[in-house]
């Protein structure tokens, strides 16, 4: 899991724009969702994990720049007084043997319909972005000292689902 | 005497809209249930109406957080929304209709241009569907209130009905606005945690008004407790109170009137 | 003819005998059926589209002598409820959805759906699609009806299960979580509100768990009839098809782990969908409607065609990937469409009202007079069926079906006696018993504004109550007309394991008895019942399934009141992480709906106040089989099941309604689970009053030497009720004939007070103790 996969079924061609945008609660807000996705980790067995904060993620492809995806993040994607954004890079983070800070993302299978994302579409449209393909994802950041394959185990069994979900497991920043 | 013209605006999504529209109705206005799209159409005008009321419900499924989307609508193809406050009309929103006037920027204070407060999830981390007991601020010039007692009961239902502020300093201009309509109370009149308050909203505030008093927002549901017969302990010997959500009502209703 | 598997893929559903009748039809009209045909009739004839099983053939030994059924369920369900003809039901097993009248301007539609291994996979996707697919039928009945009230019973293992499990199921405490936030984020955003179901625990869920999920619907009494006629439109609207809703990609794996196996349920268009399909009955402007479930438009078109014909250009349906093929578009069960039949002159203004929902249309065809099915894509025929034969040629093989009636299980001594209060205590947290609190406030069970008796009752709104009541007045829009109705169930696959037809008549009864505790005219009711089995080629599994079906034949006679749906579904069994197979135990889920006449004449069960007296309707026996007793201390005393007698319950259920009705109870609540022991303390510590009981008082139709049998035996037909002092003597005249005594009285101080036979005290309880037992055994256990 090196790599992510495309998760869109045709490869955007270079002269498109993709990005993919984080957004999270601001710190000083407490993570209700965190705390339920620690529990769920504890239960499935990484009794180390200390805190869990949930962020969702925004795949955009299509006709855009970094000025609509300022727009959008601005007038839809990221409300100014719950939550902070940041654009995630092309580049992978490490996916070591072991680390105390995860990031995991969560993305459904390209199979699946993913009906958040048709109403992200549509209400771009209506901020008059260009047409662009869009999937919904979620990134646990994780704190705890485990192994990579006991979190691997762990996650598929608690916060997402294989038989829907793509998950892909990296070292936190 | 003429009823006042109420709009109960609609969206996909919008799922409170019926009973709103009857509440509207016993409170002696004459309700329209209309679809965003037709006035974004022009077929329909905010203007020709007397009180705008924003019911509850998932507008547009709610996914990018609650009333996001039907606020950019607001701002987008309502453009008179602002004047129709600044005029006075009586609007009032309700749980997902509050999340959406917060989100335009409209409360708690509606000269602002940009929103000023959110919602985060309930510190349950679950969907809360619960009768809670508010305290009303007798202070507020809200004219929902007139004649209501200080606590009252209302039913509450929603995931996301937490509300914070930017800032500590923000919670003194709501509290000197009287912009704090409705408080989350245990059955003494206290204020308290959860269950009491449901969701963990600052201060427990579960309503905000406008310094003038004519836009309300609130999470709790009025349009579900118009008859007696909603309450919970209503078959309980010792309970008396009538629905005294519809005295919300029938306040803007009479306020229109003058 | 080859085996069309050596030319092509196997039509997997299609069996032996299917093939061969496949065959000789094809061979009369000289030519080999098309691939799609295939498909088709594979689909239309397997168990989702059609009960196979249960409106099949059947040889039935008792162990004495053997009967014939031609079709199971017509002669035993659908024939007991025709004998009965009551004037109310207005559309009985057909649909899905059964409608009753609802006074003289409306009707009710009302459907339960059973989902079972895709929630162990899936659960939240399982869930939501499950409950989607349920509203999707009701607001499809008739030419279309606005729901208002979901149900939801879940079967699953216990939170804390602790055995292995295979690698692809979910542990039970996710797929609880999962399966409630499924229901949750479908029913809430539909705006319906999710206000009457139950939880029951059993490890042998772990593989299979039961989800089911429930709609009544609000329509008004002309909607009630619809057929389409030839030269109607086929239109279809909502969520355009894709591949995610093919359940077997054609050509590609079993079922079983794949994504595309994996349904995702869309509220949004769903709402979407329940508004336009609204706006356009109001205006008449559809002839039919039916919504696309399992086997997608195929089915669809085949149930609203009838007996006539349809044409179908596949290359118009608005598609969410334009590379389907056109079997994938015929067979895809994408969610979120319905299928309507519109008279072409309506046809713009119908296109209209879904365009201002927000709600995509387009016309696929039209319904002809030819009887044949005939669909093409940009002009290449692809199906050309005789409606006739896929609707009938479906050859019936009989199955053999078997019942043994278990060893009378010897009584043994309680390993250790318990005392009384420990018995009541541990029974009031065990998980069949306990508060679904945590699970009811995640729903949106006051939505609308009409659920008038709550499913949590009491002082501070936390108690269980037996069923709820709607006042549908924001669907009526008549404020003024107090008409309501309540719905309740019965569930008890414990009863089941010792004898299917015992637990049908006990189920039957419980769901009336739920009805009748607050106030509703249960001799107006009408019936659902859902059956879920495992491998019904297993003849002692479909002997069973006859056993439970002779019950709800027996019972409707009895009791008068009539089924007007059935759904079953079968082959409930995995293979577990060791490899051998576990089957649920065979579940019956009885629902039941009755008219409330005036919804502020409405009763909850929680005591009112100290100082009344505390009657007991019914005689208990030492029937303490299955029992909550039993699970708690081991087998001892009476080990059968429950035996209901449905005539008797009537007889009874009579006289308590008229009582309740002049308003002579203050409370009422039913015995079911736990027995009088139970219920006494479900109803002190809702209401905040303690009471005292004579056990010596109970009334009994045989000698019964045991307090603990008198506290515990589920015997069915019992109800308690609390009444004023001044109101006993009406009361006692309104019951006269039948088992009704004072066993008890009302009192301030908060405890459960209980007086033996022999006099003495034999148990005080705090209601604070057994209050917290009740309240934190399911939180508790989720961790």
């Amino acid at each position: 899991m090196s790599d992510k996969p495309g998760l869109l079924a045709a490869k955007a061609p270079s002269s498109l724009g993709s990005y993919v945008v984080e957004v999270n609660l601001k710190p000083e807000f407490a993570d209700a969702a965190g705390l339920t996705a620690l529990r769920m980790l504890h239960d499935a067995g990484i009794a180390a994990a200390r805190g869990v904060r949930v962020g969702r993620l925004y795949d955009l492809r299509g006709p855009l720049n970094l000025g609509h995806v300022h727009v959008a993040v601005r007038e839809l994607l990221c409300d100014c007084v719950t939550q902070e954004f940041r654009l995630c890079h092309g580049a992978a983070a490490a996916s070591p043997n072991s680390a105390e800070r995860w990031r995991v993302e969560v993305w459904l299978k390209p199979a699946v319909a993913d009906t958040a994302a048709e109403s992200v579409r549509a209400a771009l449209g209506d901020l008059g972005m260009p047409e662009v393909a869009v999937r919904c994802g979620l990134a646990y950041h994780i704190a705890a000292k485990c192994g990579r394959g006991q979190l691997d185990k762990a996650v598929a069994r608690s916060l997402a689902n294989p038989s829907i979900h793509l998950i892909l497991v990296h070292e936190d920043r | 005497m003429k009823k006042p013209r109420i709009l109960v605006l609609r969206a996909a999504g919008t799922n409170c809209d019926l009973e709103t529209a009857d509440a509207c109705t016993q409170a002696g206005g004459a309700p329209e249930r209309v679809h965003i799209d037709l006035i974004r159409a022009g077929r329909a005008r905010l203007m020709d109406y007397d009180i705008l009321v924003l019911p509850g419900g998932y507008s547009y499924g709610d996914d990018l957080g609650a009333g996001r989307i039907l606020a950019n609508q607001l701002k987008l193809h309502i453009k008179e929304l602002r004047n129709f406050v600044r005029l006075g009309r009586p609007v009032l929103g309700i749980s997902n209709g509050f999340q959406a006037l917060v989100k335009t920027g409209l409360l708690p204070v509606a000269h602002a241009s940009e929103q000023t407060a959110g919602f985060t999830a309930n510190d349950s981390g679950l969907f809360e569907a619960r009768w809670v007991h508010l305290r009303l601020n007798t202070q507020s010039s809200c004219l929902f209130f007139k004649g209501l007692p200080e606590m009252i009961e209302l039913p509450v239902a929603h995931g996301e009905g937490k509300l914070v502020l930017r800032s500590p300093r923000q919670l003194e201009d709501l509290k000197k606005n009287k912009s704090i309509a409705m408080q989350y109370v245990s059955d003494d009149g206290k204020l308290a945690g959860y269950p009491a308050n449901p969701n963990g909203s600052v201060f427990n505030i579960a309503a905000l008004s406008n310094p003038e008093g004519n836009c309300l927002g609130l999470m709790p549901h009025p349009e579900r407790y118009i008859s007696k017969f909603q309450h919970p302990n209503w078959t309980r010997q010792t309970f008396v109170k009538a629905g005294v959500g519809l005295e919300l009502f029938r306040n803007a209703v009479d306020y229109c009137r003058g | 003819m080859p085996p069309p598997a050596q030319k092509n893929r196997a039509p997997a559903a299609l069996d032996a005998a299917e093939l061969a009748a496949v065959q000789a039809h094809f061979r009369t009209l000289r030519r080999e059926p098309t691939p799609a045909e295939l498909e088709t009739l594979a689909r239309a004839w397997s168990e989702p589209c059609r009960s196979r099983t249960f409106a099949g053939p059947v040889r039935f030994n008792d162990g004495r002598k053997t009967r014939r059924f031609k079709n199971l369920l017509d002669e035993t369900i659908v024939k007991a409820s025709r004998r009965l003809n009551r004037a109310w039901c207005l559309s009985t097993f057909q649909d899905g959805a059964g409608i009753v009248a609802f006074g003289p301007k409306w009707a009710l539609a009302f459907k339960v759906e059973a989902h079972s291994h895709s929630c162990a996979i899936e659960p939240h996707g399982g869930a939501e699609t499950g409950v989607g697919g349920v509203i999707r039928d009701v607001i499809a009945a008739g030419l279309g009806a606005r729901p208002v009230l979901n149900t939801d019973h879940l079967c699953v293992a216990p939170p804390d299960y602790a055995g292995p499990l295979p690698d692809t199921v979910r542990h039970p405490r996710r797929i609880l979580g999962s399966v409630v936030s499924g229901v949750r984020d479908y029913g809430n955003r539909m705006g319906i509100p999710t206000a009457a179901g139950g939880l029951w625990f059993d490890d042998a869920y772990r593989l299979n768990p039961l989800v089911f999920c429930g709609t009544v619907g609000l329509l008004p009494a002309w909607a009630v009839r619809k057929e389409a006629k030839a030269g109607d439109l086929i239109a279809a609207a909502g969520g355009r098809t894709g591949r995610d809703g093919l359940r077997r990609t054609p050509g590609a794996g079993p079922d079983g782990n794949d994504a595309s196996a994996v349904q995702v349920g869309h509220a949004l268009n769903g709402k979407r969908l329940l508004d336009a399909l609204l706006a356009a009955r109001d205006r008449k402007l559809f002839r039919a409607v039916t919504a696309c479930g399992a086997g997608g438009f195929a089915a669809a078109v085949a149930a609203l065609a009838g007996g006539r014909g349809a044409r179908i250009s596949l290359e118009k349906a608005p598609l969410k990937a334009p590379d389907l093929a056109p079997l994938e578009i015929w067979l895809s069960e994408s969610q979120e469409r319905l299928l309507f039949a519109v008279p072409p002159r309506g046809l713009d203004a119908f296109a209209q009202a879904c365009a201002a929902e927000g709600c995509e249309t387009a016309v696929l065809g039209e319904f002809t007079d030819t009887g044949r099915l005939v669909v093409t894509h940009a002009g290449t025929p692809v199906v050309d069926l005789d409606l006739g034969f896929l609707s009938r040629g479906l050859p019936r093989a009989e199955k053999a079906a078997v019942w043994t009636a278990p060893k009378p299980a010897g009584a043994k001594a309680p390993a250790r006696e318990k005392g009384l209060d420990q018995i009541l205590t541990e029974g009031l947290a065990h998980l069949n018993v306990c508060s679904r609190e945590w699970v009811i406030r995640q729903y949106d069970h006051e939505v609308q504004g009409g659920t008038v008796v709550k499913p949590l009752q009491g002082s501070r709104h936390d108690g269980p109550g037996d069923a709820c009541v709607i006042w549908p007045h924001a669907a009526t829009g008549d404020s003024d007309d107090f008409q309501g109705f309540a719905v309740g169930h019965g569930l008890n696959p414990a009863y089941g394991r010792l004898d299917p037809y015992r637990m049908a008549l006990a189920c039957a009864d419980e769901a009336l008895r739920n009805l009748l505790c607050v106030g509703a005219d249960v001799s107006r009711a009408a019936l659902l019942g859902n059956f879920c089995w495992a491998d019904p080629d297993d003849p002692e599994q479909l002997g069973a399934l006859v056993r439970a079906a002779e019950g709800c034949r027996d019972a409707a006679l009895g009791l008068g009141v009539p089924f007007i749906s059935c759904q079953e579904i079968l082959r409930n069994q995995s293979a577990d992480a060791s490899g051998k197979t576990l089957a649920i135990p065979g579940t019956l889920l009885v629902s039941a709906l009755a008219p409330v006449a005036d919804v502020r004449k409405s009763l909850t069960m929680d005591i009112k106040g100290p100082g009344n007296a505390l009657y007991l309707v019914g005689s208990t026996a030492e029937e303490l089989g299955g029992s909550l007793f039993h699970q708690i201390c081991g087998r001892c005393f009476g080990c059968a099941a429950p035996a209901a007698d449905p005539r008797a319950a009537a007889a009874m259920f009579k006289g308590v309604q008229a009582a309740l009705a002049k308003g002579l109870a203050l409370s009422a609540h039913d015995l079911s689970d736990g027995g009088l022991g139970v219920a006494a303390a479900e109803m002190c510590f809702t209401g905040g009053f303690g009471a005292a009981l004579d056990l010596d008082k109970v009334p009994r139709r045989s000698a019964i030497y045991s307090d603990a049998v008198l506290l515990f035996s589920e015997s069915a037909s019992r109800i308690l009720l609390e009444v004023a002092p001044d109101r006993e003597a009406a009361l006692l005249k309104a019951l006269r004939g039948l088992p009704a005594k004072r066993v008890g009285a009302t009192m301030a101080n908060p405890v459960l007070k209980v007086a033996g036979l022999d006099g003495r005290v034999v148990m005080e309880s705090a209601l604070s103790t057994l209050k917290s037992a009740w309240q934190d055994a399911l939180p508790g256990r989720l961790g």
